[in-house]
């Protein structure tokens, strides 16, 4: 079978064919610079500021559905079969504002106006997914937004009175959504594709199968999948990434499902993908999923890429080592599992071999004498870095510890479990002062560094915090929290 | 002709009695549906055709020389059009108002991430490609110093001194001494800076991503070495400025130096890190404060002694005491500020120079005062309100602060603050602080034209509007003294080729500009009235109609053609028979998390007194957006340099931490105070950019010490500081 060569999708109204797109091109320059659609601002060209929001609908087993991504870490390839939708498409035919328009300038949500497209954007994919957002819809809605002018507040106050503007069912996206679905269906023909200059090759497998026959074609290949870190090897440090076979248009990799004992994540599912059922299944998880990036990199961003990328302060492995998950990775036709902190080796270095991908992760669901607790640390609360982050999770019966994974980020070269403290919990009763000796045994566990989200000091007491907070909240026993040491 | 006025004496307030009802009112910004549409067109968004794309290289020294520049490294990268440096390149961007090139280092390397060069190519891709991989030598200096406190230059001033702070000082009953540090800021605008320059003969014109066009013009030409007449920019729209784009940059000297050489127009665009690294940042300052009081409150010495930086040959020092000389009155005061010379990204005005750091140690020495006095931190203020500015004797033009502290007071509810460390909710300590706010004010020379037809008006000025409202308050001024529906009046901004305005800085803009387009406007309110056949104050004008002299005719029927008439404004004696500044007082609660440090605002309240309100909407904007760069600088905005290269470790977004949604309390209020500052200027207002952010960060920390007793000496008051500073209070 011959392999396609251009990546198709359609921007705006318009289907876009676009050949040699080389896999480090970003959605971003094409639109500014190729497509002159300059609505579309960059403030900063890796996933932090949100001025460049674009949003981009995709086909998927629910129908076609709308989310809000960032365009300057999106890869052009990565669209193809698409529908790309840019500040320019907001407004009606004959320029009629739209109502998330409307009320952005009667609340004065706008100010020198440079972060305002990306905000109509979000809003806008917001409106039409939930059109009467509470405030805290709206703040998590805009997590990945930054305004420097307005103090935000004008803009919540616009997004929460969007509804008053306009109802989605008149919208001409809702109105175009069965012809748009059609354009869309039609753009699938199952094919590979192959496109870009010989160094900068950008592969899209046809199925999860035929990725896994790339990756052996190719084993020294980048994968990409949400980008959300990628993106940024591309914008911020300026390394080629070609050959790239992408991820992001396999739906059947991003299969969520509760099945049995567990919950199946497929690899390529978006934080956003998978959230509805963590929080069913896992409530613990649901504040914290919200503290991830911003709602763009949560829909772009995979759990897949987070262990992936191996980094000490991603924020889903310590949750997932704590639950006990296991990964699931394919070469060829051939599978391994094993449990998740097995992955992580060393600092930049995980057990993963060439050719191998991440297919699938396995999270036990916890028994009914379990307590979980995942918390982030981190300067700024949203859009931010953890300092320190932490999976908590131990077996509680007749009293007694019988079974305890805590697992840290932020505080040594790999996301790691503390044996010293778990040591210090299991076989102990339930009480204030086992967690204080698991927090005595914590500083046996870790050394970590010092950097600027935080000095090794407090890393280790924050840390320690943690284990008692997590007692406390724990505890049904306890109505005022006590007093605890703070250094 | 242009008439010149200058503010020598009070004037009438005319503005008060036209009529229209459309000063002040709260309306929206005209070009609103532009930006909410994505089609305001900013610095970085022109492309002309056969445009080539620049990207600035960046010394990765902090001091030496660059030796060689080896062109032969990327004469591969398909597309390359040339690679530009040489002695016209400039080092940072000017100061603000400096009209004047900024410097012009050859090769020499003064810091991390200075632009040496500047790479050009067809496409943005191989001109980043080729930037990064030019081969540069350098002879490096060793043992650079880029630590102000390890600098050897220091050039000190002599103290600013009104009585004997010493001699107070030793015999007030309480005294305070402490020392407090800010860390480096920066201005953090949404738009990085760009700029497209295009030549046509030997005139240059450059799009750019500016604040105040008439000195940019100026300093712009200088750089290259010719007459400022032959530059015209460009600015209709600037994506957020606040300090970090008063004067024209390496991006924009460089596009047209690379223009003028290739013959065709060049685009350059910073990406997020270099203007991190390669814009004015705010300096890091120590401050020691010393204040001396009897045991009833009143203030008998203050002294405010501060540490700046700043790279070589750069005069800017960042006026960090500059509230503190009058916000209070003591017998003795004194006021001694050290610059010191390091190698890091040069430092400049970022938004309320002075204020926006030295009300951070100034306030909350005031709170930690009140508590050694036993005293409400409002009452201590109230106290201690001078009459006239204590270090020059001249009266205040305006001032509402006890209003503002009083009525703040009352309702943010005040009454119900608790002892310290004293409310807890769960794990969440709260507590209440305050602040007072100051921010001086000024007048700076500033142009405009206004034009009438039977159709409306039209404004025309070189005046920019960095997200401020200069288009929604100048249209109406101008729709108030003409008499006009807003909607037939068209503002023009942000081009040199009109009459040269203040620019947008230090808060005067909109007094400024706004003054010279009343005052055209006035001009010919004037020829309105010797056409009606009255006196000027018998003439009204409302709703495009003239009445006097028991006449009233449509303007449609009084203008024939056009009215023109360019007004031009400076100030005068009023500004050494009177001190103005805006005043207020910032109120915050805060919860502080006991286990982990974490503090969270919860409401803010700023009541404000800052002259007349020109829009009721835009005025509040401002205010609020200052109010969250008070959160920023209290509890998250750092940067940090490595301290042995002077690199810069935070040059991002993710890492350099401007508030965000999460960061800003729901409950986030202002409240205006009426006010006239008739000393100011001819329409009696204030600047109002400023005094959001001034004082608000101290009430944030204030109110951290009242919840949990952390005080926090080294800003910004991150996790890790506040539980050692709730240890170190026994907390
Ligand atoms: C603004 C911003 C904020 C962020 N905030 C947070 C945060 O708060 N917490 C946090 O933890 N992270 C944060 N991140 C990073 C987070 O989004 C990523 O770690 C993300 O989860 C990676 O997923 P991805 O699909 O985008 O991966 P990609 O960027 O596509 O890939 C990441 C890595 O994983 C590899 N990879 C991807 N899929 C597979 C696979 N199936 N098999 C093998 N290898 C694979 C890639 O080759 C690459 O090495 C943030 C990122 C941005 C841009
Ligand atoms: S440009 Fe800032 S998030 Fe994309
Ligand atoms: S309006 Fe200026 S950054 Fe948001």
């Amino acid at each position: 079978m011959t392999y396609r060569d251009d990546i198709r999708f359609i921007l705006n109204g318009r289907e876009v064919s676009a050949r040699d797109v080389g896999a480090s091109r970003t959605l971003l320059d094409f639109l500014r610079l190729e497509r002159r659609l300059t609505g579309t601002k960059e403030g900063c060209a890796e996933g932090d500021c949100g001025a460049c929001t674009v949003l981009v609908g995709r086909l998927t087993e629910a129908g076609l559905i709308y989310a809000p991504v960032n365009a300057c870490i999106r890869f052009l390839a990565s669209v193809d079969g698409c529908h790309v939708v840019t500040v320019e498409h907001v407004s009606g035919p004959e320029g009629a504002l739209h109502p998330v328009q409307q009320a952005m300038i009667d609340f004065h949500g706008s100010q020198c106006g440079f972060c305002t497209p990306g905000f109509v954007m979000s809003l806008y994919a917001l409106w039409m997914q939930t059109p009467e957002p509470t405030e805290a819809q709206v703040e998590t809605a805009l997590q990945g937004n930054l305004c420097r002018c307005t103090g935000y507040a004008p803009i919540i106050r616009a997004a929460v009175a969007v509804s008053r503007y306009g109802t989605p069912a008149a919208d001409h996206l809702t109105a175009e959504r069965e012809a748009m679905t059609a354009r869309l269906r039609a753009l699938r023909d199952g094919r590979r594709v192959v496109t870009g200059p010989d160094d900068n090759l950008a592969i899209l497998p046809a199925d999860v199968d035929d990725l896994a026959q790339c990756l052996v074609e190719t084993p020294g290949a980048t994968i990409v999948a949400g980008a959300t870190d990628v993106g940024l090897w591309v914008t911020k440090f300026l390394r080629p990434i070609g050959p790239a076979i992408f991820t992001g248009h396999l739906e059947a990799l991003k299969t969520v499902a509760r099945e049995a004992d567990h919950l199946l994540i497929g690899a390529g599912a978006s934080y956003t993908d998978c959230q509805s059922l963590l929080s069913q299944h896992l409530p613990h998880l649901a504040p914290y999923w919200d503290r991830i990036a911003g709602w763009q990199v949560r829909n772009m961003g995979t759990v897949g890429g987070n262990i992936a990328n191996g980094s000490p302060i991603g924020d889903t492995p310590p949750v997932l080592i704590a639950l006990g998950a296991e990964i699931t990775l394919r070469h060829g036709s051939e599978r391994r599992t094993l449990p998740l902190e097995r992955f992580f080796l060393d600092y930049g270095k995980q057990d993963r071999a060439a050719g191998e991908f991440v297919e699938s992760i396995r999270i036990p669901l916890p028994g009914a004498s379990d307590r979980n607790a995942a918390y982030k640390i981190s300067k700024r609360r949203d859009e931010d870095i953890s300092t320190v982050a932490a999976g908590l999770s131990v077996t509680v019966e007749r009293g007694r510890i019988t079974r305890a994974r805590l697992a840290f980020g932020g505080m040594a070269a790999t996301p790691k479990r503390a044996a010293q403290a778990e040591a210090a919990l299991i076989g102990q009763p339930w009480a204030h002062a086992t967690f204080e000796a698991a927090a005595e045994a914590l500083a046996e566990d870790f050394s970590p560094l010092s950097d600027w989200r935080g000095s090794a000091g407090y890393r280790m007491l924050s840390a320690q915090n943690l284990l008692r907070r997590f007692f406390l909240e724990q505890d049904a026993d306890t109505t005022a929290p006590a007093q605890l040491a703070t250094a | 002709m242009t008439k010149t006025f200058r503010m020598d004496e009070a004037q009438p307030r005319l503005l008060d009695e036209t009529g229209q009802g459309i000063v002040g009112a709260p309306l929206d910004r005209p070009e609103g549906p532009k930006k909410v549409s994505g089609r305001a067109a900013y610095a970085a968004d022109g492309l002309p055709e056969n445009a080539a794309h620049g990207v600035l290289v960046r010394a990765t020294i902090a001091q030496g020389r660059v030796t060689k520049i080896d062109e032969s490294s990327v004469s591969d990268v398909s597309g390359l059009l040339g690679v530009f440096h040489g002695p016209k390149m400039t080092r940072n961007p000017a100061q603000g108002m400096a009209g004047e090139a900024p410097v012009q280092p050859g090769d020499e390397v003064h810091y991390h991430g200075q632009p040496i060069a500047l790479v050009v190519a067809e496409s943005f891709e191989a001109a980043r490609d080729a930037a990064q991989r030019l081969a540069v030598s350098y002879d490096a200096d060793t043992d650079v110093i880029t630590d102000p406190s390890r600098s050897e230059t220091h050039e000190q001033d002599d103290p600013e001194t009104a009585g004997d702070f010493e001699a107070a000082f030793a015999a007030s009953e309480v005294t305070l001494d402490r020392t407090y540090t800010t860390p480096p800021h920066a201005a953090a605008a949404m738009e990085p800076h760009a700029a497209v320059a295009e030549w046509e003969g030997d005139a240059v014109t450059l799009r750019g991503a500016l604040q105040m066009l008439r000195f940019n013009k100026k300093e712009l030409a200088d750089s290259l070495g010719i007459d400022p007449d032959k530059v015209r920019i460009l600015s209709p729209y600037i994506g957020g400025g606040f300090g970090s784009k008063l004067g024209i940059g390496p991006e924009a000297v460089a596009a047209a130096l690379a223009a003028r050489e290739l013959g065709r127009p060049v685009r350059v665009v910073m990406t997020r890190q270099t203007v991190f690294d390669s814009v004015l940042r705010r300096t890091e300052t120590s401050q020691r404060l010393r204040l001396g009081a009897d045991k009833d409150g009143t203030l008998r010495a203050l002294s405010h002694d501060d540490r700046v930086s700043n790279i070589r040959d750069e005069g800017f020092a960042e006026p960090v005491s500059q509230a503190s000389q009058f916000l209070y009155g003591a017998e003795g005061l004194s006021f001694t500020q050290t610059l010191a010379r390091i190698c890091r990204t040069p430092a400049g005005s970022v938004r309320a120079p002075g204020e926006a750091v030295g009300m951070l140690a100034l306030e909350q020495a005031m709170d930690e005062l009140a508590e050694e006095l036993g005293m409400c931190p409002v009452e201590l203020r109230l106290k201690n309100l001078p009459d006239k500015n204590p270090m020059t004797d001249q009266p205040f033009s305006a001032t509402r602060l006890a209003d503002c502290l009083r009525e703040g007071a009352e309702q943010f509810g005040w009454g119900e603050r608790k002892p310290m460390g004293e409310r807890r909710e769960g794990d969440w300590y709260v507590g209440m602080g305050m602040a007072s706010a100051a921010r001086s004010n000024m007048l700076i020379k500033s142009a405009a034209r206004v034009r009438l037809t039977g159709d409306g008006a039209v404004v025309e000025t070189d005046m920019t509007d960095i997200g401020t409202g200069s288009y929604a308050i100048l249209g109406q001024i101008t729709a108030e003294m003409l008499g006009l529906p807003i909607a037939q009046v068209e503002v023009r901004l942000g081009d040199t080729s009109f009459p040269g305005a203040s620019g947008s800085g230090g808060s005067f803009g909109a007094s400024s500009a706004g003054s010279a387009t009343f005052l055209a406007a006035k001009a010919i309110r004037e020829t309105l009235a010797e056409r009606m056949g009255c006196s000027l104050s018998e003439l009204t004008l409302q709703n495009g109609i003239a009445r006097g002299g028991n006449r009233e005719v449509p303007l449609s029927q009084l203008v024939d053609g056009e009215l023109v008439e360019e007004a031009s404004v400076e100030s005068g004696s009023t500004a050494d028979s009177h001190f103005s500044a805006g005043f207020g007082a910032h109120f915050a609660e805060v919860a502080v998390h006991a286990y982990t440090g974490e503090v969270r605002v919860r409401r803010m309240l700023g009541v404000m007194a800052m002259g007349r309100i020109l829009n009721e909407k835009t005025a509040r904007s401002q205010a609020l957006g200052g109010m969250i760069w008070g959160i920023g600088s209290a509890l998250t905005e750092k940067l940090t340099h490595d301290p042995r290269t002077g690199h810069l470790a935070t040059r991002d977004l993710a890492n350099y931490h401007v508030p965000a949604h999460a960061d800003v309390p729901g409950d986030l209020k202002v409240v205006f105070l009426e006010e006239r500052d008739d000393m100011a200027n001819p329409i009696q207002t204030k600047g109002i950019g400023e005094l959001g952010i001034s004082g608000a960060g101290a009430a944030i920390l204030n109110a951290v010490r009242n919840a949990c007793g952390a005080r926090v000496y080294d800003m910004p008051a991150t996790p890790d500081r506040v539980i050692t500073a709730m240890d170190a209070a026994g907390f």
